[in-house]
């Protein structure tokens, strides 16, 4: 509760920034996508080859068109939000971070002994 | 990148990660699963199975082919409990030891493999790759240089060629590569693929599993403490630190690590594994392998890297075998042995009834009621077939056929269908099972249902 009423109203959490703009840009790739789609193909001569059991009409060819665009879409936008979001911050190429890359050294520097042998 | 003194630069300035070169149980394993995977990919095309080949996708004409089964779009259940049996796998081997796939069986990792063998019989091992980067562009370097670029490129088209191969029948496709007269999207999809498998193998490498692959990022939702993973075992390495051979690690108060580094020098991805578990770790166990070989060259036991789970590195009791190991096995299985029980018993016969759409019934004379359907058939199997048609549940029907009920192999036919009922047969609607059984194989059967329309007579009960 504490933490809630510290948020200014009328602004949004950075995860309700981004499930916000993963539904609403995969709905609208969806809508041009389901427009491409269905203006050089038919869902009537879609009927002959289609293999499912049950019959379906047009409607509901257009309206499964979209719904499967949306959800190829929301999977694609959500998968690279949380690829970006949980990815390496800025900075990471030049070094930067929580994690400095491993020091390492000849192994036969601190180990004079050690007999690398064919491997070294 | 933080900056390392001019001794050590041959180690680490470099952005290009060179791994050592490592033997072992772990490595064997893998030259092992490359040549068993690859093996497959580039050999199952060219074996033909009664006559076919034995692993085909005929996109064009929407049949699988799959060691002698033939796969109909109607076969989509099949496809999909692939999948989920996919699935359930990868959360199966994930949870029992980690990111095996990754080490061992995913594409990414089984060709950068095959690519570094390449670098390494041509260029030279890590040191001499490392000289030979350095180096100015003699026409030594060049001559090195292009012919790994050759062979990657050589190999890389094969790839690519084969991938098409499983779409495109690959010895029909080979006689066309070989007079030039491949067609424009065989040509395409060769050259993509090619393209990726150069690409990725050859230059991106570990990068693809470092930034790009998401089943890194969701691996720690898939472990628990009692997952068998790569770790570095604190309490026995601790204090780390250089050593001679004779020294009583006891007295100088320190632990197995002699701190050579090598475990990050083998790191395909430059991590290392003694900082604990990281999402970069894609399971290579090729520290495991060098620390090993490190630890029987200082006399100390195997295992300060080795497989173990975060239960057993606290010192409590591991159990590898849990419920959860238990579960998803179980589901595996049933998955598994429902989908071969439903493959090997698939009826190979599919029919549909469909009512003609420009009549309702016909009245013929004799008080006769005839309705029009077309029969769409498809005989799956690979052997022709003539099938029996039959009313089961109304004797009084009559069947008249365009043509007999006899279909070459994978043929598919429509055939018009008459079914004439007597008026005293009812009145509305009629609903008939209608048996199709192979006239060779009674255990090719499938029951239809249909509907036969027969006029009403208002006041005349039926």
């Amino acid at each position: 509760m504490k933490k809630q009423s510290r948020e200014i109203p009328g602004r949004w959490s950075q995860r309700k920034r981004d499930i916000g703009t993963v539904v609403w840009v995969a709905f609208l790739a969806a809508c041009v996508g389901t427009f491409v789609v269905f203006a050089v193909l038919d869902p009537e001569a879609l009927n002959d080859a289609w293999v499912l059991p049950w019959e379906m009409g047009s409607r509901l060819a257009y309206s499964l068109g979209f719904l499967f665009l949306f959800c190829v879409s929301l999977i694609a936008s959500a998968l690279t939000t949380f690829m970006i979001r949980t990815g390496p911050r800025r900075g990471h190429a030049r070094g930067k971070g929580k994690k400095p890359p491993p020091v390492i050294h000849a192994p036969e520097d601190e180990n004079p002994d050690l007999d690398l042998g064919d491997w070294k | 990148m933080t900056e390392q003194p001019a001794g050590e630069s041959l180690y680490r300035k470099e952005p290009k990660i060179y791994p050592r070169q490592v033997t072992g149980r772990f490595a064997r394993l893998r030259v092992v699963s490359v040549w068993v995977l690859l093996g497959l990919f580039y050999l199952l095309p060219w074996i033909q199975i009664g006559g076919r080949q034995s692993v085909l996708f005929d996109l064009p004409a929407r049949k699988f082919y799959i060691f002698g089964l033939t796969f109909w779009p109607q076969d989509f259940v099949y496809l999909a409990l692939l999948l989920i049996t996919a699935g359930l796998s990868l959360f199966f081997f994930t949870a029992l030891a980690g990111r095996l796939w990754c080490g061992f069986a995913c594409p990414q990792t089984v060709w950068t493999e095959v690519f570094i063998w390449i670098e390494r019989w041509i260029e030279g091992d890590r040191q001499k790759r490392m000289k030979l980067d350095a180096a100015p562009w003699t026409a030594q370097k060049i001559l090195r240089k292009s012919a790994k670029q050759f062979v990657w490129i050589v190999f890389a088209a094969w790839t690519g060629f084969t991938f098409v191969g499983f779409f495109s029948p690959i010895r029909e496709l080979g006689a066309s590569v070989m007079s030039l007269s491949l067609g424009p999207w065989e040509t395409f999809w060769t050259v993509f693929y090619g393209f990726a498998t150069y690409g990725n193998a050859g230059f991106l490498r570990e990068q693809v599993c470092k930034y790009m692959c998401p089943y890194a990022r969701f691996q720690s939702a898939m472990f628990d403490k009692d997952t068998l993973i790569i770790s570095y075992d604190t309490d026995r390495g601790e204090p780390r630190g250089g050593r001679r051979k004779n020294v009583d690690k006891q007295e100088a108060g320190l632990g197995d690590c002699i701190n050579c580094t090598l475990c990050v020098q083998v790191c395909p991805t430059g991590i290392d594994i003694r900082d604990g578990l990281q999402y970069e770790c894609i399971a290579c166990a090729a520290c495991i392998d060098v620390c090993d070989q490190v630890m029987d060259k200082m006399g100390y036991p195997r295992g300060l890297v080795r497989y173990t789970t975060e239960h057993s590195l606290k010192h409590k009791t591991a159990h590898v075998i849990r419920p959860r190991i238990i579960v998803y096995g179980l589901l595996l299985l049933v998955i598994i042995s429902g989908t071969l029980y439903g493959m090997t018993h698939r009826v190979p016969l599919r029919a549909d009834l469909i009512r003609d759409r420009n009549a309702l019934y016909r009245e013929l004379p004799g008080d006769v009621v005839e309705n029009v359907y077309t029969l769409k058939i498809t005989n799956m199997d690979n052997a022709p077939h003539r099938y029996d048609m039959r009313v089961l549940n109304n004797a009084a029907v009559e069947v008249d056929l365009s043509r007999p009920l006899e279909l070459g192999p994978e043929e598919v036919a429509g055939i018009s269908v008459r079914l004439r009922l007597p008026r005293s047969a009812g009145q509305g609607v009629q609903h008939l099972d209608i048996q199709l059984q192979a006239a060779d194989d009674p255990s090719i059967r499938k029951v239809i249902k249909a509907k036969a329309l027969m006029p009403i007579e208002f006041g005349k009960q039926p």
